[in-house]
């Protein structure tokens, strides 16, 4: 052998892949935060939906604690369920 | 003897007291049983049977004063006027502690008879109708009364007159004829004589001798004045003056009453600076020039006390601060332009901070100029489009937090960071400063060239402090980032353990978030992996998507590195290099020689930017070329010769160097980033004021954005025009100059 790595630092960025730009909720970008952080990344999240549809987890908690009966995705209609995969 | 009221033959009483008074004003011998008795003569006569005769006794006694002292002055002028001030000063002593014993000598009659006829305090203060209308004062009031009207009405004019030739004597000759005690007894008795007052006790004192005083000094000062000027030098002048001035301090406080200590050095300043202005300005330039600081401290302090005198020394002053600090950074052709720029600054900053504080006492105004003077250095753009310093600045910190800076001790780095916050203050682009320094720091983190985590964090504690929170939140970012991938090469380490997968080399990685990083657009580029790391590469994407669900991550090559163990050589070396460099050096594992394109076809790498790799691998040797220029056929091979004293090196860091386009890029970002903050701070405040005029929009505009940068008028209106055509803010129908906000 020639040549051998000993070591290699790799660097990458990491960024939400949505199915939509927008939090259907508060319709601020996914790159961004949900109206009531100040910082994009891991302190605001998202979370998906068993119906595929995706929002900040801020924006769907407070919408799901405003539905006393019946909580539903607001885009579908459909029973939310957290897609925990 | 009886307290009892009884029937008193007064002339007989009278005559009895006459006889004592004369002792005591005198200052005679008085034997105390007759001082006992005479006392008991003063009360029985006031409480005599069957009328008291307190009126009859005191206006006897003031007839009595008004003879004796019209006696006395008789004897004050008898001794010529060449003793006129000595003698005066003589009976007057003896007089005024006289009249003081007598008062006692009728403490009865002062206390039951005339103080229960007196005003009191509370009516004098608020005027009640007359207050000399024949009323009785008490005996020793009266007796000083009686001294200023028999004794100071006639004489006092004459005593003035000698009294000023006597301080003009002292002025010029240094020695006073009359004894110094005389002079100033003299003075002071015109004060004495109405301390008993209630108020406008310097009245005397003020329009008697300090009025003729002041104007006979004035006169004086205008003519030593004028026979310092004919000297014609400035510095000498202004020690003279405040030689001058001293003495007359010193010279007042010897002979004149203390609250005219401040009138004599004012009216000495009035006619020795503030009527020669011209005169001093005149060697103003060339002293603050030539930096001389005994005469700029002579100057600050003469003119400090007159108004507004200060304003053209100040001026001279940041002038030439601005001159100087101009002439430190403006011609800078060294290869450190960024460390010598820094320095020379801060050393003109340094400098004439000491000289403000050593010669004008730290004086508010001129730490005011330096400011000014240092901001309009460090701002001035030197004819280029943008002012570099923001530049510089970011790199100066570069240099000191980075790994390389060799034999600085870590205390020595952190004044210098220190120093370097001074700087930062007066730059007005702070945010263009702000993208150097993250793209600065990001490289640091990212190609492990932190000298120390401390000192990085110590930096940004006091940018934060300087500019507050927002300003520094991104680089707060960029060090969370940083624990949270050291969590996650854990993380993946301990799982590759458990799952027994040998990955062949050391894998670490960071995953940084995508937009807290001033990482450019950094195109992807296709490329493909040496075989190599295909595996360790595919496994932390796995495992990465497992543990995060909806993310994708991208990588980031260029800013990969690598260790590489060179085999084919004679000694075998440990090379730090970059991804790309490193990929091209493995194709060379099973051959000797490769043309460029093959190279470039293998990696599919796009021509440009893959150039720059390649040619640092010829540059540093370890390839060699058959053409000085790469062309697609230029044949590429090892070189088995090379050679080098160190077994560990790296050799990415010509390409890790800013080249012109990051930093035109750079500059770019800063402009999209101004127009997105000044929009943003628009549409704030029309949201809160709904209706807005031109005028008072831009004012608001350009004080909130103040704190990280100075914007152009011209860039405000640009953002209105745009937020316009947004539908955001229209202008309202009656005034092209009003604004209104859109809901």
């Amino acid at each position: 052998m020639k040549l051998t790595i000993k070591n290699w630092t790799g660097v990458a960025t990491w960024r939400w892949v949505a199915n939509d730009d927008n939090c259907g909720i508060c319709r601020m970008p996914f790159d961004g935060c949900c109206p009531d952080c100040k910082l994009p990344g891991d302190d605001c999240p998202l979370v998906w939906g068993q119906c595929s549809h995706c929002f900040h987890m801020h924006c769907i908690v407070k919408w799901l604690q405003s539905q006393p009966v019946n909580q539903q995705c607001p885009m579908c209609r459909q029973g939310w369920k957290f897609n925990n995969k | 003897m009886s307290l009892k009221p009884r029937r008193v033959d007064f002339n007989q009483t009278w005559g009895a007291i006459r006889d004592t008074i004369k002792g005591v004003i005198t200052l005679d011998h008085v034997p105390r049983p007759i001082w006992n008795d005479r006392f008991s003569d003063v009360y029985s006569l006031c409480v005599a049977h069957p009328e008291p005769m307190a009126d009859r006794l005191y206006a006897e006694t003031k007839q009595y004063l008004i003879d004796h002292v019209s006696k006395l002055l008789v004897q004050v002028q008898e001794e010529g006027e060449q003793s006129l001030i000595k003698s005066y000063y003589h009976y007057w002593s003896q007089y005024s502690v006289g009249s003081q014993y007598l008062h006692s000598l009728y403490l009865y009659l002062n206390q039951q008879h005339i103080r229960t006829q007196k005003m009191s305090d509370a009516e004098i203060i608020y005027g009640s109708s007359d207050s000399s209308g024949g009323e009785q004062m008490e005996i020793g009031e009266l007796a000083l009364e009686v001294w200023q009207s028999g004794m100071i009405a006639p004489l006092g004019q004459r005593l003035v007159k000698l009294l000023l030739e006597a301080i003009g004597e002292d002025r010029t000759q240094k020695t006073c004829s009359i004894p110094i005690d005389a002079v100033r007894g003299t003075i002071l008795s015109f004060v004495e004589v109405q301390g008993y007052k209630k108020k406008g006790q310097l009245q005397l004192y003020q329009e008697l001798f300090e009025e003729p005083f002041l104007k006979e000094s004035g006169e004086h000062f205008k003519r030593d004045a004028a026979k310092l000027l004919q000297e014609k030098n400035v510095s000498l002048y202004m020690e003279r003056v405040k030689a001058k001035i001293e003495e007359e301090l010193l010279r007042a406080r010897r002979f004149l009453h203390a609250s005219s200590l401040s009138k004599v050095s004012q009216r000495c300043e009035t006619h020795m600076v503030a009527e020669h202005l011209e005169f001093l300005y005149s060697e103003c330039t060339a002293m603050v020039q030539g930096e001389r600081k005994k005469d700029l401290s002579n100057m600050y302090d003469l003119l400090k006390s007159v108004q507004n005198a200060m304003v053209l020394l100040i001026d001279t002053v940041l002038d030439h601060i601005k001159t100087q600090g101009l002439a430190a950074i403006g011609n800078i052709d060294t290869e450190n332009i960024h460390i010598t720029f820094v320095e020379n600054m801060l050393g003109v900053y340094k400098k004439y901070k000491l000289l403000i504080q050593e010669v004008f006492k730290s004086d508010q105004n001129f730490m005011g100029a330096l400011d000014r003077a240092c901001s309009s250095v460090i701002n001035h753009k030197f004819g280029k489009p943008v002012c570099k310093s923001p530049e510089f600045l970011a790199k100066y910190c570069d240099a000191l937090l980075r790994k390389s800076s060799k034999g600085i001790s870590d205390s020595e780095v952190d004044e210098k960071l220190a120093e370097s916050i001074t700087i930062f203050k007066y730059i007005d682009d702070k945010d263009v400063f702000q993208k150097f320094y993250s793209r600065m720091l990001a490289k640091r983190l990212i190609h492990q060239q932190t000298q120390s985590m401390d000192a990085e964090e110590a930096m940004i504690n006091r940018l934060k402090q300087a500019c507050g929170y927002e300003f520094t939140s991104k680089l707060h970012r960029m060090f969370t980032d940083m624990s949270v991938s050291a969590d996650l090469n854990n993380k993946f380490n301990a799982f590759l353990k458990q799952d027994n997968i040998d990955l062949g080399i050391n894998f670490s990685i960071y995953v940084l978030q995508a937009g807290a990083w001033p990482l450019g657009q950094t195109v992807t580029t296709p490329f493909t992996y040496p075989r190599q790391l295909e595996k360790s590469v595919q496994m932390f994407e796995n495992f990465y998507h497992n543990r995060f669900n909806g993310r994708k991550l991208t990588w980031l090559h260029n800013l990969c590195q690598a260790e590489l163990k060179l085999g084919h050589l004679k000694k075998s070396y440990l090379v730090t290099m970059q991804t790309f460099q490193m990929a091209t050096l493995l194709l060379f594992e099973h051959t000797d020689s490769l043309t460029f394109r093959e190279i470039k076809e293998s990696l599919q790498l796009t021509s440009e930017q893959y150039h720059r790799y390649a040619a640092s691998l010829i540059d540093c040797k370890l390839l060699i070329a058959d053409s000085t220029e790469l062309k697609p056929e230029t044949i590429l091979r090892l070189n088995m010769e090379y050679n080098n004293k160190r077994t560990k090196f790296r050799i990415n860091a010509a390409v890790q160097k800013e080249s012109p386009q990051e930093i035109e890029q750079t500059m770019n970002s800063v402009e999209e980033d101004r127009k997105m903050y000044l929009q943003a701070a628009i549409v704030r405040i029309m949201k809160s004021r709904k209706i807005l005029k031109h005028n008072a929009l831009i004012q608001e505009v350009y004080a909130q954005s103040k704190v990280s940068f100075a914007p152009s008028i011209q860039l405000i209106k640009k953002c209105i025009e745009s937020l316009i055509d947004k539908q955001y803010i229209e202008r309202t129908p009656h005034s092209s100059e009003e604004y209104s906000y859109v809901a």
